[in-house]
């Protein structure tokens, strides 16, 4: 990633034009008026259904079309506008996940795959929130295993039809909505040989064979409809595949990394929400004479949200603006470091907020227990965590993998001048030599008020390339199996992101003088202090041998936990004798 | 648990009650002589001299016969008049008691602690804690504890401390943990630094390490049934938390056409999800081997087994899955490029990691014969049907029970005449034999 992100590319942080920078404040004022006014979370969480005047409001807001081009009645929105009315969508759970099941993942599949037949057919009917859009991929034996799906699409004798066979689970809006993008298994001939590939279907629900379960009880976003849709023998016209037959699972996965990068605005959105509402609380409330705020433990918590916040805001925008800018390759990596880190440090901060109210935070007279149950999802949809750390270091190590194979292939074959050259240069760099990544100094763009935290990044991005550098030598291809080194990797990854997106959003707001940009500067610096020094130790941790590195021991506890599947210690009140 | 001080109270108090029963006792009967007739204490001090030709007390057994010859009786005698009614603890702690209270002075304990020890396993006892602890108890207390540096020097009373050595001992080979009230006996009777402390005190640092050291403890009761004690070995064998046991036959005797009775045997399998995975992947044109009987050691039984294996693939036809890049929807499976593990860390070479081929199913019956095999497999067919199309070779080796009718069979081998050779007593054959060879196993298998 070294490589990977030059300079130009991050520096300066984007930005928008002034007439975008209006457009948006203006369509920001009445859905923030209708959020505050006319939302009533606390119902729609009761009730687990948001109901129809709610829907009605949003749909006459246009929220249901945001980034569809306005030739089909959406709003033509960039990704930057559409994080930016996530930030006020988020406010309340259950909402942000419909309209994100909609229109992030439900039509985006129309959007970049569909043929303009298609688009003109069922763009506007969905920009105008008439038919609403849900994505049906998972089913109950396949998560992430494409090779598990069972719902199949065959070919009707007059072959104008495909008839679809099978059932979804977990689909969000799957009880009322109208277009569909299906993901089944149809036999394909490449080269003669007959095998099973993905292909993607728009289907209506008017074709008739679909039917929805009853929605799941859920433990947040309860306004939220999921339920299980089955298919039987439903007629989708040959038509209506999306891309090719076949073509599946490339349209899948850019959708699905496409959808991401919004998590972190809304996740910066709810946080902001949630400062508020505490910081208020937490200057009333008086114990011994002092009022809470005063107390060294509760300002950590309210520093922790602002941190939280500043950087998931950097990030999602950073990613909102390298998306906008044309003609750059795809950003779906940094799309999944934006959704791990806001869903991590959404969580965090959010048990953090209801913390600092206490016990009245835990009653359901205040939201907070609402907004501690609504993230919980964060971590686990669109991609669990685990599953996209692995997605952003195996794509990192491939990249890294391809660029370095010759080398390492040269040190093993023991190339003694390769050696020597190699001895040299760790001297050099033990005795203190500086890496120079042109972020500082003469012609750098990190602002000098900015340059320690700077230098602090440039070490970190030397050492991870020198760390990377001997993952690859040590394990090679079969690093694919080693998750506790790969987590570690996209963990320093994310951090290495962060910190250059908020050194990135720092220096520009110092450079145009925004109000309180040496609070920014102060955020940065926190943030870039605390990512170094965790970043120096999961390098460590990285190193042969490490005695910091625990991951043969916990392997070793975790086999035997599960081999007798309970925990198999003695209780410690047991006797021998 | 009583303290060892209220314990040294009621042995002094039980002696000071015994030595004032026993002047009630005198005092009752003047004369020395035998009792006519039975009564609760008899304190008839012999001299030294006759201290062999000494009768067998009369209240031995209350109701039935009194013996009554003064012959010479050793102390196994004791045991094994006791031995011709019940074997049970009870008996066995009545000759404890008929001892002790015999002689104040408890003549010959060590013989008869000896002799007891002998007993033991035949009144089922030797298990017993509390049995151990009376017979310590028969010692007298605070005899043989050494009372000045001379005697602790020079190994005080050394037959007594033997012989509790040896009773200690046998409680060790049995495995039974002594408790508080040995520890009491052993201070009250040899002082804390004697031979048998000490070995008490070994006893006690090694048997609790010890307790819990077996990883698959075999239960000290076996299951009588059968079916459970099969249910219970491949259990053992198989070691695997999803494995699913069935009883294909439960044993019963029929009545055939022809009138004759026929005892059909148990017939108890296990196979485990995995275990069926590989059986479908198993190449139908190789054969499968139902192997057998191998024998399992429980404690002191021997059960056996038999097992449904094939022969490891052969290298050239392992067939690795292609990669499929569309197979996992969020990342990259297998990486594009072309560098390999370093051989630091390369841990995939283990010497013990041998490929012996599948096991598929394993079984326990009564009556390994090729019948009864044949019975499982079509058992097992049913949720295997791959097995319907696999040629199942049968690798039998004469079991136990076999080598009678072996002797009909191969009469051209060369055997020993088996007429006199019991059902325990089995004489293992050297070379596996192919029993049978059960080519071509279609599904009319199925019943």
């Amino acid at each position: 990633w070294s490589h990977r992100r030059g300079s130009t590319e991050v520096f300066p942080y984007p930005e928008i034009g002034n007439e975008e920078l209006e457009e948006i404040n203006q369509l920001v004022a009445p859905v923030e008026k209708f959020f505050n006014e006319e939302v009533d979370s606390a119902k729609i969480d009761h009730e687990a259904k948001i109901p129809a005047e709610t829907l009605n409001g949003l749909k006459e807001l246009g929220l249901f079309g945001i980034m569809i081009p306005e030739e089909f009645g959406g709003l033509g929105l960039s990704n930057t506008m559409y994080a930016r009315l996530a930030e006020i969508i988020s406010l309340d759970g259950s909402i942000a996940v419909t309209l994100a099941a909609h229109q992030a993942i439900g039509l985006k599949g129309i959007l970049i795959a569909g043929s303009e037949a298609q688009k003109q057919k069922y763009l506007p009917k969905l920009a105008s929130g008439e038919h609403i859009a849900a994505f049906c991929l998972t089913e109950p034996g396949s998560g992430s295993d494409a090779a598990s799906i069972q719902t199949r699409a065959t070919l009707s004798e007059d072959r104008k039809h495909f008839l679809l066979n099978g059932t979804k689970i977990w689909i969000s809006n799957g009880g009322f909505a109208d277009i569909m993008t299906v993901f089944a298994r149809t036999e394909v001939t490449v080269d003669g040989v007959k095998k099973d590939k993905i292909s993607a279907f728009i289907v209506e629900r008017a074709f008739g064979g679909i039917t929805s379960g009853k929605p799941e009880d859920k433990l947040g976003i309860r306004g939220s409809n999921t339920c299980e849709v089955s298919f039987d023998n439903a007629p989708v016209p040959v038509e209506n595949v999306l891309g090719e037959i076949g073509g599946g699972f490339k349209i899948a996965m850019n959708i699905l990394n496409s959808g991401r990068f919004s998590m972190g605005s809304s996740s910066a959105g709810m946080i902001k929400k949630l400062i508020e509402l505490t910081s208020e609380y937490a200057a009333t409330r008086k114990q011994f004479n002092k009022s809470l705020s005063e107390f060294g433990m509760i300002q950590e918590k309210f520093a922790v949200m602002a941190l939280n916040a500043f950087v998931m805001e950097s990030m999602a925008y950073l990613t909102a603006g390298m998306m906008d800018r044309p003609g750059l390759a795809d950003s779906s990596v940094e799309a999944a470091m934006v959704k791990v880190f806001s869903s991590e440090g959404g969580w965090i901060c959010v048990s953090e907020a209801l913390q600092v109210l206490g016990g009245l935070g835990y009653t359901k007279n205040y939201p907070y227990e609402r907004y501690v149950r609504d993230c919980r999802i964060l971590p686990i949809f669109e991609g669990t965590n685990e599953i996209l750390r692995m997605y952003i270091a195996l794509t990192g190590m491939q990249y890294a993998g391809k660029v370095l194979t010759a080398q390492i292939k040269e040190m093993k074959k023991g190339n003694i001048g390769l050696a020597l050259g190699m001895m040299g240069k760790k001297l050099k760099s033990s005795f203190g030599v500086s890496v120079d990544l042109g972020l500082i100094g003469k012609d750098g763009v990190v602002h000098p008020s900015l340059a320690e935290s700077a230098k602090k990044l440039e070490q970190n991005v030397s050492l991870f390339g020198s760390t990377v550098e001997s993952l690859l030598y040590r394990f090679g291809k079969t690093i694919v199996d080693e998750q506790l080194i790969l987590k570690r990797v996209a963990d320093l990854v994310i951090n290495l992101y962060a910190m250059t997106a908020v050194l990135s959003r720092a220096s520009r707001s110092i450079s145009i003088g925004l109000r309180n940009h040496d609070y920014e500067v102060l955020l940065a610096n926190t943030f870039c202090a605390e990512a170094f020094f965790k970043n120096n130790y999961k390098m460590t941790q990285l190193q042969k041998h490490s005695p910091e590195n625990n991951d043969a021991n916990m392997k070793k506890i975790a086999k035997a936990l599960l081999e007798n599947r309970a925990y198999i210690c003695s209780h410690p009140l047991e006797r021998t004798y | 648990m009583t303290c060892p001080r209220c314990l040294l109270q009621l042995q002094t108090l039980g002696l000071l009650g015994r030595s004032a029963a026993r002047c009630v006792g005198l005092l009752r009967t003047p004369s020395s002589g035998q009792p006519s007739e039975p009564q609760v204490l008899r304190h008839f001090h012999p001299s030294p001299g006759s201290a062999k030709s000494r009768s067998v007390p009369a209240e031995f057994d209350r109701e039935s016969h009194k013996k009554r010859n003064k012959s010479l009786i050793t102390h196994d005698d004791l045991f094994e008049q006791v031995a011709q009614e019940a074997k049970t603890k009870a008996m066995f702690n009545k000759v404890v008691d008929i001892f002790t209270k015999r002689d104040i002075r408890r003549r010959g304990h060590v013989e008869f602690i000896y002799a007891a020890l002998r007993k033991m396993p035949e009144f089922g006892v030797e298990r017993d804690l509390t049995v151990y602890n009376k017979l310590l108890d028969v010692f007298p207390k605070e005899v043989f504890v050494p009372r000045n540096f001379i005697q602790r020097m020079f190994n005080h009373y050394p037959r007594q401390q033997e012989c509790a050595v040896q009773l200690l001992e046998q409680m060790e080979n049995y495995g039974i943990m002594p408790n508080m009230t040995t520890k009491v006996l052993l201070v009250q009777i040899f002082g804390e630094k004697s031979h048998p402390m000490r070995k008490y005190q070994r006893i006690m640092y090694w048997f609790p390490k010890f307790k819990h050291i077996n990883p698959f403890p075999i239960p000290q009761k076996l299951p009588e049934d059968p079916v459970d004690l099969a249910r219970f070995c491949l259990n053992r064998i198989a070691n695997d938390l999803d494995a699913k046991v069935t009883v294909y036959q439960m044993a019963c005797t029929e009545v055939t056409e022809s009138g004759e009775e026929v005892t059909l045997p148990y017939i108890v399998g296990i196979q485990s999800p995995s275990q069926m995975e590989l059986l479908t992947k198993h190449n139908p044109s190789r054969p499968v081997f139902v192997e057998g009987p191998f024998p399992l050691w429980l404690r002191k039984k021997c059960v056996y087994y038999y097992i449904l294996r094939a022969d490891p693939p052969l290298p050239n036809e392992k067939v690795e899955e292609p990669y499929d890049p569309e197979r996992c929807l969020d990342y990259p499976l297998q990486l594009d490029f072309d560098l390999g593990r370093d051989l630091g860390d390369d841990e995939s070479f283990d010497v013990e990691d041998l490929d012996e081929g599948p096991v598929f199913a394993i079984c326990m019956t009564n009556q390994g014969d090729e019948a009864t095999l044949n019975q499982w497999i079509s058992g097992l067919q049913q949720s295997n049907p791959v097995l319907g199309q696999v040629p199942t070779l049968f690798r039998l080796d004469a079991g136990p029970q076999e080598l009678d009718m072996l002797a009909d069979i191969k009469s051209c081998h060369n055997h020993r005449p088996e007429s006199e050779l019991l059902k325990e007593d089995w004489l293992p054959e050297e070379e596996p034999e192919v029993m049978g060879d059960e080519e071509l196993r279609r599904s009319q298998r199925m019943k």
